[in-house]
């Protein structure tokens, strides 16, 4: 569904990306781990074209969307999440949902249409209690969810989760883990997800990727990446001494 | 008038937050296009008015082009750039007048009539702006606009186009300014670079919408409303020189305990009265 070849971005002279290749096939959930810093938050932000590649090719649904304007990646069905959560403060939380609507790849241009399936996408998320409510009241768990909601309301084929499970006490994890199943199984959406809660990964992705200082470590099954002396040396080493 | 000119503003500035201190420049474009036809052309008033405002959406077009591209505080200066300069060429400008201005005869009726089709003109316009404001608000149009002030990044992971929708906000305002200026151009029958492109107008705008409370219909209506007859009320009993410092007070006031606008302010009180 979504492939990138040789993708690299520099940000003045630090190479952000370098030659990344990678593949997300449809209808699975690939989770995408490197430490702090590694560029995985670059890599969403250059695959829904807030950052263009510099060089590589990005392909999706066998379409070229390299150079692509974010808008137009965003109608060809790519939706993201943010790792710092970012909806609509000062809109109420059905508006950040049929805002979404109105614009997403449903068609939909009536007000009463759009509100009524937010609505639905709120139901979804379990949000609906909070409808009226400005987004920026939420709690933080709710936030997150309702940049789920968001980006689902535009109805895209493949979701970009970023880093949807940091922050969250273990049952809210839980649910969330539960709730990337739904997404996949019921809506029909491949998820793309970024994450450093383990459990999190390891439960929910079929297949993973790991990157550090832009460069690809290891792709695999969640049994192989975590075996692999590299990737054991470069993340979870790391991550025992501190 | 003012509703008029703070509810155009407020389709750009108040729902997208492109806060423009440029917004007299289309204003003045509808007024100059007025002078220019009357005086050189003579053509009928009634018509001028509506191209008035087709040139300043014209403006609009080719400045919203480069300038729509910066945010934040390089709008807002840039665009106030546009005022400035468009000021400094209009009086270096042969064809309209330069320094001297542009007379030309007003409508030929009496004094009276004239001033009461002015202000029944306006006051048909300022209408009709609000309305167009009050419907844009409440459509998809409006909760783009929206989505691009609260976060413009996010509103383009949504799929809005905001490069272009904020070209259309820009150019609808300035539309509709550009038409107040060509109404206000027959009544004044005078136009010159330091009235028609006065910096303060251009600044009262802005803090009738804030005043009332920007990104919303109703609050530039009660803003612009509020501030004119504080303003005439003083200066009719008091004095101009009160009037000044009255305003300043205000302003201060509104913004140090209701920063989102009078109006917001009161609908909160509401709200947590029925709760």
């Amino acid at each position: 569904m979504l492939e990138g070849v040789r993708v690299s971005r520099k940000f003045g002279g630090l190479r952000a990306l370098t030659d990344l290749d990678f593949a997300v096939e449809k209808g699975r959930i690939v989770g995408l781990i490197g430490p702090n810093g590694s560029g995985k938050t670059t890599l969403f932000n250059v695959i829904t074209g807030l950052y263009p590649a510099d060089s590589g090719r990005i392909i999706f649904k066998g379409r070229e969307i390299t150079g692509s304007k974010p808008y137009e990646i965003a109608r060809l069905g790519i939706a993201r999440t943010f790792q710092i959560v970012r909806p609509l403060m000062g809109l109420s939380v059905l508006d950040n949902v049929t805002a979404a609507v109105l614009y997403g790849r449903e068609n939909i241009k009536s007000m009463a249409k759009g509100r009524e399936r937010a609505e639905e996408h709120l139901k979804f998320l379990r949000l609906e209690e909070w409808r009226d409510a400005p987004a920026q009241h939420l709690p933080a768990a709710d936030k997150k969810r309702l940049e789920v909601a968001r980006a689902l309301a535009t109805h895209p084929d493949l979701l970009l989760l970023d880093e949807v499970f940091s922050g969250l006490n273990d049952k809210e994890i839980e649910e969330s883990i539960r709730l990337v199943f739904r997404i996949r199984d019921e809506l029909g959406v491949t998820v793309f997800l970024i994450e450093h809660v383990m459990k999190a990964i390891m439960g929910t992705c079929e297949k993973i990727c790991v990157i550090q200082y832009g460069v690809k470590l290891a792709e695999g099954t969640p049994e192989e990446v975590s075996r692999n002396p590299a990737v054991i040396e470069a993340y979870l080493g790391k991550k025992k001494s501190c | 008038m003012y509703v008029a000119l703070t509810e155009s503003w407020n389709l750009l500035g108040g729902y997208a937050g492109y806060v423009s201190l440029g917004h007299i420049a289309f204003f003045a474009t509808g007024a100059y296009t007025t002078a220019v036809c009357m005086s050189r052309y003579g053509i009928s008033p009634f018509a001028t008015f509506l191209l008035g405002g087709v040139f300043a959406g014209i403006l609009a077009a080719l400045v919203g082009f480069p300038v729509l591209r910066l945010r934040g505080a390089y709008f807002t200066i840039s665009s106030l750039l546009l005022a400035v300069v468009m000021q400094l060429a209009f009086l270096n400008w042969e064809f309209v007048g330069s320094s001297t201005g542009l007379w030309y005869k007003p409508v030929p009726v009496s004094i009276v009539a004239n001033r009461t089709i002015f202000y029944e003109a306006m006051l048909l316009l300022a209408i009709a702006v609000t309305l167009v404001a009050r419907r844009v608000e409440r459509s998809r149009f409006g909760m783009g606009l929206a989505a691009i002030r609260e976060d413009e990044d996010v509103a383009k992971t949504m799929g809005i186009n905001t490069p272009w929708l904020k070209m259309k906000a820009f150019i609808l305002g300035a539309f509709l300014a550009g038409a107040v200026g060509g109404i206000y151009g027959y009544y004044m029958s005078y136009v010159h670079p330091d009235i028609t492109f006065s910096m303060n107008a251009s600044l009262l705008i802005l803090l009738m919408a804030f005043f009332g409370g920007c990104g919303t219909w109703s609050g530039p209506l009660l803003g612009a409303v509020a501030l004119s007859l504080v303003n005439q009320l003083i200066v009719t009993f008091i004095g101009a020189e009160i009037s000044r410092i009255f305003y300043g007070l205000l302003l201060v006031v509104v913004i140090i305990f209701m920063p989102d606008g009078v109006l917001p302010y009161m609908r909160g009180l509401l709200a947590a009265k029925d709760a």
